[in-house]
């Protein structure tokens, strides 16, 4: 095996963590290496110019490894199909910039109510929104400022995707009903940055952006980051964090290629490997000193598991809406019920987000809940009535982190390299179900409000009526308040091991009613603000301290 | 550990190439049902004027290649499925047909929704079926074949700004959030 690889700070993981991380380090010359189980992506690998891309998305587009199946990819087994990539840029290869932040009660669920596992977070927005706008600086986002239901935040790069007739029809819904609604700030260029494209509303975001419109990892923070000279190395799959007197000391990984034991040593660890994948590595991690796994001496290693409770209502309606244009799932939303009332019967709340509907073949097959058009006869009518008039809505709640919903390891099924299969349960609670429930009603409402509707169909409450959600995988290792309550302190590090950090959405205490990533991406240019500035400190401590000993930012 | 993986290849992007190579009968077979599933008419083709059988030639997983991404179809027994349908299918009635999908709809309901699929998926692949919905659907004008290389933002319209003028909102500060009442929740 060899051992020859020495740095400042190793990265575990070069997804939207792992690249910001590797990015603000290496900008001060700090020296990283980043290890990425996946290879890069080359633009010619996405489905957008192929006669099949529609077909692409059940193959190479497929969002589930476990379907996918790419020998970059891990098993994953459960109750629940979790959705991710493995390559430069992770997850953010397959996701479409949906950019909204978490919003100030956000940070204080634990205050208003604590249910189950909800605890307050460590920091508040205030406290973050200083990262969100260095984040959003680094990759360049679409938004319209004003939205009242949101703090301030500063212009865009570039001016907010148009809406067109998706957008400006569901828009006028929710106006009649005199309810919250903003057009969606979006990762996505409309302006040109660096060489990236400008954005021409091909409408397939979620098979990633072969234009680099879209702020996934690979097009926005690497090409910096190896330019600060970072050493990514990719096929590179983490198998052990190695350990020596309490502290951490490196990896060690197999390449994929060459089947190659190899050993990093490193004075500061980050693992940045997704809400599955980093408790995964953390449980395999067991050794001496760490018997039940690296960082879990309180047993809460990839507890709290959240995806978002969740519902897809589709509509369709008498006019052409044309939605396989456009930014295709952020056109607009609604926040109209997101803040907890508890006359409604539950606890948080939800965000109302409108999408689009994807192309012709995708419109025949029953666009996203199922209501597929009949074969024979009665196939055109359908297919004429429905494509093009379709507008969806997505009803995005918060779901309670639960200690029981969780991941562990599954020794039955092994990835190429011989390594065990992450394994997941996850029930929703009955208050989020509850929630989804209210939900859907509302986003009903909000349809009819905008007028002539033809059809409808949901999936109803996705984990109870059908497959659960799986696309925003949260918590698991926690920031928060006491080595009780979570795995890592206020600035990730673990509460076992201080030079071990934690960097993903496996941070996040709570998931809110948002896409994530802006927030976990934010939280983790703060994280490495923090090494950066408090290095020496970081590599004198041999207990991590408390959030209130831990030194300022 | 005795395990082991089974992820250890990618299915190639556009599907296997050159595909595979149907008989007579078996394209026959393929195309009434085809047909079946998505008839001809009121400005669109019938599927098996459109190549239909030479997009399934390329899903269709070739013999020894495990059919493990969608639509799962093993070569061999995919052919013998044709193979059989060829004596049902070719020269049956419109309505003999109907029944025969009927039946196949009934009795084996996984394997028809995935035959289905990749005809629907394979017809609104093909350009004489695109410029079918250019010509006929107002809600298609200038739908493309492709999302790239040109997009559409040759025509997107933009936000109704009389409507952004009117939106109100509000939303809590931190130091605002207070606790609620949770215990008749019934949680």
């Amino acid at each position: 095996m060899s051992s020859n690889i020495k740095t400042d700070v190793l990265v575990i993981g070069a997804g939207a963590g792992g690249a910001a991380m590797s990015k603000r380090l290496s900008d001060n010359g700090i020296k990283v290496v980043c290890l990425e189980q996946g290879p890069w992506m080359h633009q010619m690998e996405h489905a957008h110019l192929y006669d099949g891309w529609e077909m692409e998305r059940l193959r190479a587009w497929q969002w589930a490894p476990s379907l996918r199946q790419f020998p970059e990819d891990y098993p994953v087994t459960g109750n629940a199909m979790p959705q991710m990539m493995n390559g430069v840029g992770g997850s953010t290869l397959h996701y479409a910039g949906a950019w909204p932040r978490f919003k100030p009660v956000d940070f204080r669920r634990g205050t208003e109510h604590g249910l189950e596992g909800t605890i307050d977070w460590p920091i508040s927005y205030e406290e973050l929104e200083q990262y969100y706008e260095i984040n959003d600086s680094e990759l360049g986002v679409a938004r319209l400022t004003g939205d009242p239901s949101n703090p301030s935040a500063p212009e865009g790069w570039g001016p907010v995707c148009k809406g067109h007739k998706v957008g400006n029809k569901m828009a006028s819904g929710f106006d009649r009903l005199g309810w919250h609604w903003w057009p969606a700030t979006n990762a996505v260029l409309t302006r040109a940055k660096d060489k990236r494209m400008v954005c021409n509303d091909c409408g397939f975001c979620l098979g990633g952006c072969p234009r680099g419109s879209i702020g996934s990892a690979d097009v926005t923070y690497w090409p910096k980051a190896i330019a600060n000279g970072v050493d990514l190395r990719t096929n590179a799959r983490v198998e052990t964090i190695t350990t020596k007197n309490g502290l951490a000391t490196g990896a060690v990984y197999v390449d994929r290629i060459t089947g190659a034991r190899h050993e990093v040593k490193a004075r500061i660890v980050v693992v940045a490997a997704n809400s599955i994948g980093t408790p995964r590595l953390l449980l395999m991690s067991e050794q001496k000193g760490h018997a039940d796994g690296l960082a879990n001496s309180n047993g809460l290693v990839g507890t709290h598991l959240m995806f978002h409770s969740w519902a897809f209502e589709d509509y369709w309606f008498n006019e052409p809406l044309e939605g396989f244009k456009g930014p295709e799932p952020g056109v607009l939303y609604s926040q109209q019920f997101y803040d907890t009332d508890v006359s409604r019967g539950f606890v948080n709340g939800f965000s109302l987000q409108v999408g689009t509907a994807l192309g012709a073949a995708n419109s025949a097959l029953g666009t996203n809940t199922g209501n597929v058009a009949p074969w024979g006869a009665g196939h055109r009518g359908f297919f004429n009535s429905h494509f093009g008039h379709h507008a969806l809505v997505y009803v995005q709640g918060e779901d309670l982190p639960i200690l029981s919903n969780r991941v562990t390891l599954d020794a039955n099924e092994v990835d190429t390299s011989g390594l065990p299969a992450a394994h997941v349960h996850y029930k929703l609670h009955e208050n989020d179900r509850r929630l989804i429930e209210f939900g859907r009603v509302r986003a009903r409402e909000a349809a009819e409000a905008a007028g002539g509707m033809t059809d409808y169909a949901s999936t109803g409450v996705c984990a109870v009526n059908g497959p659960g959600p799986g696309w925003h995988m949260m918590g698991t290792c926690r920031i928060g308040n006491t080595p009780e309550d979570s795995v890592c302190n206020k600035y990730h590090q673990t509460w076992d091991v201080p030079n071990l950090f934690i960097t993903d959405a496996s941070s996040l205490p709570t998931g809110a009613a948002v896409n994530p990533t802006s927030t976990l991406q934010a939280m983790a240019v703060r994280a490495a603000e923090y090494i950066k500035n408090r290095h020496s400190d970081i590599l004198s401590q041999r207990t991590t301290p408390s959030n209130a000993d831990a030194p300022e930012l | 550990m005795d395990a082991k993986s089974s992820f250890t290849s990618k299915p190639p992007l556009g599907g296997w190439q050159p595909g595979i190579t149907f008989t007579a009968a078996q394209i026959a077979a393929l195309n009434a049902v085809a047909d079946g599933l998505i008839p001809g008419g009121d400005g669109f083709p019938a599927p098996s004027t459109t190549g239909i059988v030479g997009y399934f030639a390329k899903y269709v997983t070739p013999s020894g290649t495990e059919a493990k991404w969608f639509p799962f179809f093993a070569e061999g027994e995919f052919r013998a499925r044709l193979d059989a349908w060829a004596k049902a299918f070719v020269g049956s009635t419109s309505a003999g047909r109907v029944a025969l999908l009927t039946a196949l709809e009934k009795d084996e309901p996984g394997y028809f929704a995935r035959l289905r699929d990749t005809v629907y998926l394979g017809y609104y692949s093909r350009p004489e079926v695109i410029a079918a919905i250019n010509a006929n659907l107002a809600a298609g004008r200038d739908y493309r074949q492709t999302p790239q290389p040109y997009g559409y933002s040759d025509n997107m319209l933009d936000w109704d700004k009389t409507l952004i003028a009117r939106v109100q909102g509000s939303y809590l500060r931190t130091g605002d959030v207070k606790r609620v009442k949770v215990e008749d929740l019934g949680l």
